[in-house]
């Protein structure tokens, strides 16, 4: 079969087969207000202003003794660690017996404007950390940061060590002069006491900027042509949908917070070197002596792997260990990659302290 | 920053406003007085400071327009350069499905490996923090306006807002400090 402008017949069906699919998707998908991204069940055990301490329901008996407390990063909300049932960080670690608890820092407001690292790390999540301990009657916890979570982590961890049995560290941004992301190039040219000053937080369009214009042709044109492609995979729309509404919801950042964090981390590099002040006390990496395990991923284009390793190599710790992935930023936490690689050792080496 | 022409202009036309329009308010003071009073008379008193504001913010939006210019600039010329790589490696365009993906594969890490450069510059990030600084330039003139039509208003100014919000995180530091002491106490006096 030939036609006058000489296009293969193929290429019309698939033209008109993409358009179908298109036309059709609204049968096929849910909207975004639809879809429903809580799936492992938990209780909100304490609550402190916007933040809530979630419990997740134990799935099987419980193997380990220390309870496990996740800080989730400051950036988009956490279900990305609870994301599909098949890919969730939080699951998985349940089903290995692990009892977990995670720190939803919620959607700040501008009267949370004023708030700090002394009031995330000394405050928040030290109080979250008490309640923990007398919940579970453990004299301490093991505690995972993921991302931004990953330097309060670091910050609590090397202020508050008797309450830390053992510390990982998930992709953190730690040493911010040796980041190679884009994310770390905008950050070292903001002025962000004017940011601050000016709006009082770290709005959530500015946040959503610098995601767009990381990988802007896969993201923003590739991924959804393959959305429109496999609108027919029930499985496919529904990973989708989910990740694409946890990408959507940015809540904003508290202003005292972000200004304190780029300043330290990516403008003054002062963590790495033992200069940061949280609560008027200097945060020196060395007090960190509890076992670290520090994941990084060489594809993340967010945190790049140069930015979270010098952690592994500045505390005072004996027992450390760095893995580093073939995956991603989101991959580490929420892929089949991470099913089968990265959260089985992720367990064994907790089971192991 | 301006040049010194823009400048020149843009001084000479804030003072040329400014001075109408001081002397139009102290020419129509007194008759204002007898016209506008009550809650209104502070919106005439306040007048001024929404002019010097619009004046001053258009010296911002000059500054603004420098840079956003500047920014598509950066960013046309990038996609004109990955183009132009993608016309030299996918010359002719393909026809069957197997080429059109593959050509479309092209075309993205191109396109993606061009953008990402760009992104990556000191250039880029340079020009964007300096158009991100004269945005938020911009955005103190327009918080200044609204303050000035609330405080006319007598509705509380963003300034004041702030200042209850800082009373409340104080408030809140302290409470928490007093209950960590009241607890120990109480854990001390069961022992």
């Amino acid at each position: 079969m030939t036609n006058e402008i000489k296009v293969d017949p193929k290429v019309i069906a698939e033209f008109i087969k993409l358009n179908a699919n298109i036309f059709e998707a609204p049968n096929f998908a849910k909207s975004l207000e639809e879809v429903d991204l809580e799936i492992t069940p938990y209780e909100v055990v304490y609550s402190e202003g916007k933040v809530r301490l979630l419990h997740f329901v134990p799935q099987v008996q419980r193997q380990l003794k220390t309870p496990l407390v996740i800080a989730y990063a400051l950036v988009n909300r956490f279900h990305i660690l609870d994301i599909h049932p098949r890919k969730s960080w939080v699951r998985n670690l349940l089903n290995q017996g692990i009892d977990v608890y995670l720190i939803d820092w919620g959607t700040p407001t501008q009267i949370n404007r004023h708030e700090g690292f002394d009031d995330y790390v000394n405050g928040y999540m030290d109080n979250c950390i008490d309640y923990v301990l007398h919940e579970s009657q453990s004299k301490r916890v093991s505690l995972q940061g993921y991302c931004t979570g990953g330097t309060l982590s670091t910050v609590y961890a090397a202020l508050h060590p008797k309450k830390v049995q053992t510390l990982t560290l998930t992709a953190p941004v730690i040493d911010g002069r040796r980041d190679s992301t884009v994310v770390s190039n905008l950050a070292k040219h903001l002025d962000v006491d004017k940011l601050i000053d000016t709006l009082g937080n770290m709005p959530p369009e500015m946040m959503y900027y610098v995601f767009s214009i990381l990988k802007p042709f896969e993201q923003g044109f590739e991924k959804y042509l393959n959305f429109f492609k496999n609108i027919h995979d029930k499985d496919y729309v529904d990973n989708f949908l989910r990740v694409e509404k946890w990408v959507s919801d940015t809540p904003p950042i508290p202003g005292e917070l972000y200004r304190q964090w780029i300043k330290d981390v990516y403008q003054e590099n002062l963590l790495i070197n033992n200069n940061m002040y949280v609560g008027g006390k200097q945060v020196s990496l060395k007090n960190i002596t509890m076992p670290l395990l520090t994941q990084v991923a060489v594809g993340d284009h967010l945190v790049s792997p140069e930015c979270s390793m010098p952690i592994h190599y500045a505390v005072s710790s004996e027992d450390k260990t760095l893995k580093i992935y073939p995956t991603g930023h989101v991959g580490m936490i929420a892929s089949s990659f991470s099913q089968k690689k990265v959260l089985p050792e992720f367990a064994q080496w907790l089971a192991q302290r | 920053m301006s040049t010194p022409d823009e400048k020149k202009l843009l001084t000479g036309f804030k003072h040329n406003s400014l001075f109408w329009t001081d002397l139009l308010y102290l020419m129509s003071n007194r008759q204002q007085s007898i016209a506008a009073t009550g809650p209104f008379r502070k919106f005439a008193i306040n007048a001024k400071n929404i002019s010097t504001e619009t004046i001053e913010m258009n010296e911002d939006l000059a500054e603004f327009n420098k840079r956003l210019g500047a920014y598509y600039k950066q960013l046309s010329d990038t996609w004109n350069e990955a183009q132009g790589e993608y016309t030299r490696k996918v010359p002719e365009l393909p026809n069957d499905v197997e080429h059109i993906e593959a050509s479309k594969r092209i075309w993205i890490d191109i396109f993606e490996n061009y953008f990402t450069r760009l992104f990556d510059s000191a250039e880029f990030a340079e020009n964007f923090g300096k158009l991100v600084t004269s945005e938020l330039e911009i955005a103190k003139h327009w918080n200044n306006i609204a303050s000035t039509l609330l405080e006319s208003a007598n509705m509380p100014t963003k300034k004041e807002m702030d200042e209850v919000y800082k009373e409340l995180h104080s408030l809140r530091k302290r409470v928490a400090k007093l209950e960590k002491i009241a607890n120990k106490e109480g854990q001390e006096n069961d022992k």
